[in-house]
Formats: structure tokens, sequence, C-alpha cells
């Protein structure tokens, strides 16, 4: 192509660009309706995640229970309890197991600076960190090893108890008294969100070593353990290995489901995942369906421009414009407006994405503006967007660009 | 170096057709200047569509310049057009959105000139013509004769050798018509061959000869 014809297309389409206002616009919207429906689709499916991942990733919760069948002699209704033995038992004989760590808790009175609330205290172990999604604020840290070695009075606390307690200030390095024993403050978790809990959302607990919890708290059994398996596939097996192991051990029949408590979160997200996902392939299918139809209206729209311009692609014709030079125009002229549309689509889409964004979200109340407020603009799924619009764009341009390169010269040129 | 033998135009128009020629033969030699006159529907126009490649006979023989336009393809007809016709039209038919620069330089850029070729060229006729202050101007804000200098700068911007006129003056006032007519004249002396349809007996006497077409035949 004579590089020189593309900027003439395009001097020509600058001046008639009022005339493809309509078409452009076309493009605009459909750019910016689809980029807001796969970016809604997108946070919605990844704060579920995100909520879900609130409690753990890949996580088994074992509690103790109540024997419900009898077994080898022993009659039902027995408790099961656990204790922190259990948990290098079940280290030894579940290699599919990547950790296992022991939790304990009990509601105590909490005081600093003269203000006292009633809130859940844990003792756990480093790993509970990576397991259950513990993420401190700058500045502060989770509990580690050597806190558990020594003993060390520290406490990781929820945002929520730093605020009853501190009010605005920064706890960290501040002491805390937990059941007459004071604890200095290491961290304070991060804000998340949390559709999944146990003693109340994690905003509200209050996290010491195992060994300094024990100290302060007489029972000798844990109240949980927490398993998380290699990979999610082994789900299952791990937890059904732990109620054999543990049957063996307390004297309990394997299928017996009131025996143990066993809170397998990897097989109840993948429901939750299921359903997402097939929200965002339902919304795939309308952006999809969308982009179709925004093709033929290109499509019709192009016609109708080949149809007023008849006239002008006659005396093109009649002073030696070539077919293929009548088809660049009409496909570049559709490719100018494909790129100038989805461009300001694009942006339009980005902005709002980042506006709403911007929006601040109640991490407590698990409202529907948690999900909603929190679209994410992928420039994956933009690409994406952009070479298949631009395709069907193409193809849109194409057959209008071709009726007209097969005009008869004099009938255009009487055209009026 | 044009030769029309038995040139038949058939119309269809669903079941009706309409014989435009009836079997027309002409020669034009290099460097003449013939008027094509007749009464409406004569077939004037055919023929010169004809001529001009922009149609193609039913029926005949078109030799221009010792090659069949018969044999020649859509984009071959094109490349005649381009380089050995230029066209001069009743109503101009101008592009209304490009400016008078834009209009000329349009024949250049289809046949794939330089930037520097165009810019020379299109500089050469716009002066030629006295429309070179006009340049940046669209032919809506051009006059009638204006329109058609413009038009006839175009039609020459590749130097053809034909230059073919269909009512040249037609829509102009006498004093535009004329000076359109001193243009075409001089063209001619230079060694252009000027074909022109016209039912205008003072235009056409302008012309070295003329030929009159009545009902689709050439008159003898």
């Amino acid at each position: 192509m004579n590089l020189t014809l593309p900027r003439f297309f395009w001097n020509e389409f600058r001046k008639r660009r009022k005339k493809a206002a309509l078409i452009t616009f076309a493009l605009f919207w459909g750019t910016l309706s689809i980029l807001l429906l796969l970016a809604f689709g997108q946070g919605m499916s990844t704060q579920f995640r995100v909520s879900f991942s609130g409690l753990g990733e890949t996580l088994i919760m074992i509690t103790g229970g109540q024997a419900s069948l009898t077994f080898e002699g022993l009659p039902k209704g027995r408790p099961i309890r656990l204790y922190r033995e259990d948990i290098a038992y079940l280290r030894e004989r579940i290699p599919e197991a990547l950790r296992i760590v022991p939790e304990s808790y009990n509601n105590w009175q909490v005081s600093a600076g003269g203000k006292e609330v009633n809130r859940s205290v844990h003792g756990t172990t480093a790993e509970f960190a990576l397991m259950r999604t513990q993420v401190p604020q700058m500045g502060g840290r989770f509990i580690n090893a050597d806190d558990n070695a020594l003993g060390r009075k520290i406490a990781f606390i929820g945002w929520n108890v730093a605020k009853d307690l501190f009010g605005t200030e920064d706890p960290v390095g501040k002491e805390i008294v937990i059941n007459r024993v004071p604890f200095t403050v290491i961290g304070v978790l991060m804000k998340k969100l949390q559709d999944s809990m146990y003693q109340g959302p994690d905003a509200d607990q209050i996290y010491l070593p195992f060994s300094s919890f024990s100290m302060i708290d007489s029972q000798r059994e844990i109240d949980r353990i927490h398993i998380q398996p290699r990979g999610p596939e082994q789900s299952k097996l791990v937890a059904e290995r732990v109620r054999v192991l543990l049957g063996r051990k307390y004297r309990f029949d394997a299928a017996d489901r009131y025996a143990l408590g066993v809170w397998n979160t990897i097989e109840d997200s993948k429901e939750g995942l299921a359903i997402f996902k097939g929200i965002e392939i339902f919304l795939g299918i309308i952006g999809g369906l969308t982009l179709l139809i925004g093709a033929v209206g290109v499509t019709n729209l192009m016609y109708a421009v080949v149809k007023e311009r008849t006239k002008e692609i006659g005396i093109k014709l009649a002073i030696g414009a070539r077919r293929r030079i009548i088809i660049q125009q009409f496909i570049l002229e559709t490719m100018f407006i494909f790129a100038k549309g989805t461009f300001w689509g694009f942006i339009a889409a980005f902005n709002i994405v980042h506006l709403i964004r911007l929006i601040p979200v109640n991490y407590e109340s698990f409202g529907i503006e948690a999900y909603l407020l929190r679209p994410i603009f992928s420039l994956r799924i933009f690409v994406a967007y952009v070479i298949i619009l631009g395709v069907l764009v193409f193809l849109s341009g194409i057959f209008p660009a071709l009726r007209a390169s097969r005009s008869n010269p004099i009938e255009s040129l009487r055209y009026e | 170096m044009i030769e029309l033998e038995g040139i038949k135009k058939v119309f269809r128009m669903g079941s009706q057709s309409l014989e435009a020629l009836k079997g027309v033969s002409l020669k034009i030699e290099r460097g003449e200047f013939i008027s094509i006159m007749g009464p409406s529907g004569s077939g004037k126009s055919t023929l010169m569509n004809i001529i001009g490649c922009l149609d193609t006979p039913t029926e005949g023989e078109y030799v221009l310049d010792s090659d069949r336009v018969a044999g020649l393809s859509f984009d071959q007809l094109a490349a005649v057009r381009n380089r050995k016709i230029g066209f001069v039209f009743q109503n101009f038919n101008l592009l209304p959105y490009a400016t008078a620069w834009e209009n000329v330089e349009l024949p250049l850029l289809f046949d794939g000139k330089n930037a520097r070729k165009r810019k020379e060229r299109v500089t050469e006729l716009l002066k030629a013509i006295g429309l070179y202050d006009w340049r940046e101007h669209r032919p809506s804000e051009l006059s009638g004769g204006q329109q058609q200098r413009i038009a006839l700068a175009r039609a020459l911007a590749n130097d053809p050798p034909i230059l073919l006129a269909d009512e040249p003056t037609g829509n102009l006032d006498s004093r535009s018509g004329e000076e359109i007519m001193d243009i075409l004249t001089e063209l001619w002396k230079e060694g252009r061959t000027i074909v022109m349809v016209t039912h205008n007996d003072r235009i056409s006497a302008h012309s070295q000869r003329i030929v009159r077409l009545f009902d689709g035949l050439v008159l003898p």
C-alpha cells in the first residue's frame, strides 16, 4: 500500500468524523458496557475467593465431638476430646498434610489503658498465620516459633480489639492485660473480608503463643486442630485419614460422623467457586452476544455509509481508483472508528472501575457492596476483547467495502 | 488512437431492454478536438462513457492506443482512466469534503506518485488555472467557474493524452464557460486529444470536427 494513501484516508475520515459519530458512539458504548460487565463479574468472583480465604485457604478444621455409634464394646455418647499430643501423632502419620497446628481458646476480660472488654483469646503457633490469613498491619508481626519456645507474653490482636482498647492510637508495643496477666501487643490484623468464622470474625480475636496461652488456661485439651493438605485435591483423603487415625487412638468408629467435627473448607469453597464460575461464564456469553450484535450494527451502519457515499465512490473510480483502494479506504475508516470508539470505551471503563474501587467497603458487614464495589479491570480481558472485536469489526467493514469496490462507476456518478 | 467499430450498448431493466447505441463506428486521431452532438437520448453520454472506459460496450470493438479495451480488467480500466484519460463533468464531480488541493492531488495519489512529485504537479496546475490561492478551499466555497477549473486541473493531474468533457460549460455562466473553452482550446493546441459532448453550437464551434448522434447511430 502506498503510505501516503492512509494519510489521505485519515484526512477524509477526520473531515467526516461527525458523520461517523453514531458508529463511534456505538463502539464506545459497547466497549464500556462489556468491559464493565466483565470487570464486575471478575470482581465479584475474586471478592468471593478473597472473603472465603479470609478464614483460610485449603483448610480442614477438626474439633472434638461425641461418639454416636457403639464401637468395640464402648457405648455411644462418649465425648471425644483432642489433646496437644494429637498434633505430633497426626503429623507423623499423615504425610499428605503440609501443616498441622493446634488452637485453644477461651473468653476472658481484656483491659488496656482503663478500658475493658470481653474477648475470645486464642493460643496457637506461628504457622497459624499462613493457614488462617493472619496478615499484620504495617509495623507489626504475628507470633513466631521463638515466641512459643520462650513462652513470651505477647499478643496479636484483631483490628476491632485495637479500636476498642486503643482508639486511633497504634497498639504495637503497648500492654494489654488478659485474665490478669500482662501481654505486649506485637501486631494488629490487617482488615480483610471474611465470610466464614467460628468464634466470630478475626477482627474481634486475640492470639497468643500456644505456650503462653497454656500458662493462663488450665484445660489440658485443645479446641481445634487446623490441617492444611499439600494440595486441595488431597483434602478428602486427609480428612478421612484423620477420622481413621483419631478413631483408632480414641476408639471410635471412623464412619461415625459425630465423633469429630470436620470442617473441610476446600469442599465448601468448590461449591461456591462453581457458582461464581457459572456467573463468569454467563457474563462472558452475554458479552459475546453483545459483541455479535454490535458487529451486526456496525455492518449495517457501514452499509449505510457506503450507500451515502455512492457518488464519492463513483468519482474516485472515474479518476482511476483501483478496487483495492476503495476497499482499503472503507476498511481503514472502519478500523479508525473501531480504534476511536474502543479507546474511549476503554478510558471510560478504566476510570469508572477505579472510581468505584475508591468507595470504601465495610469489611464487617459482608453486604453486597463488598462484592459489587471491587470490580477488577483486567488488561488480559481487554486485550482479548480488542482482538475479538477487532476481528468482528474488520469482518463488519469488509462486506460493505467489497460492495463499494464493485460499484459501477456510471451508476455511482449518477447517484444523488 | 481511439477506434470504435460497431459499438452497441444495451441497458436491461428487468424484462425491458433499451438499445442506447446501435452500432457506432468512429475513429479519433491523436490531437483531434471533436464535439459529439445530438438531442437528449441520442446516446452521447453512453458513447462518452465507453470512450472514457467508465462503461463497456455490449457488442463491438474499442481499441485505445492499440489495446483492446474489452480485454481489460476492472483495475486495468481504472489505470487507463487514471493515466490516459482526464474527465471534465458538467456538474464538476469534485469531492465535497476535500480541498481544492486534495481534489487535484487525488489522481496522483491513486497513481502512487511520491509527495515531492505531487506537490510540484499540484502547485503547477493550480497556478496555471489561477487558483493557487484558493487551494485550501472546499468546493462549496468556490464559484461554478472555479470548481470547473479545479476539475480541469484534476483531469490534467497525470498529464493524460485524452481529455473527455461532458457538457463542460453546461452549469456555468457564459463568461466562465468561455474561460473553460479557452483552456480546453489551449490544451488541444498543446497536443491533447479533446472529446467533448455538447448540444451548444457556440461551444462546439471550438472543435475541429463534429460527430452527430441520433437514436444511437452516428449521422453520416
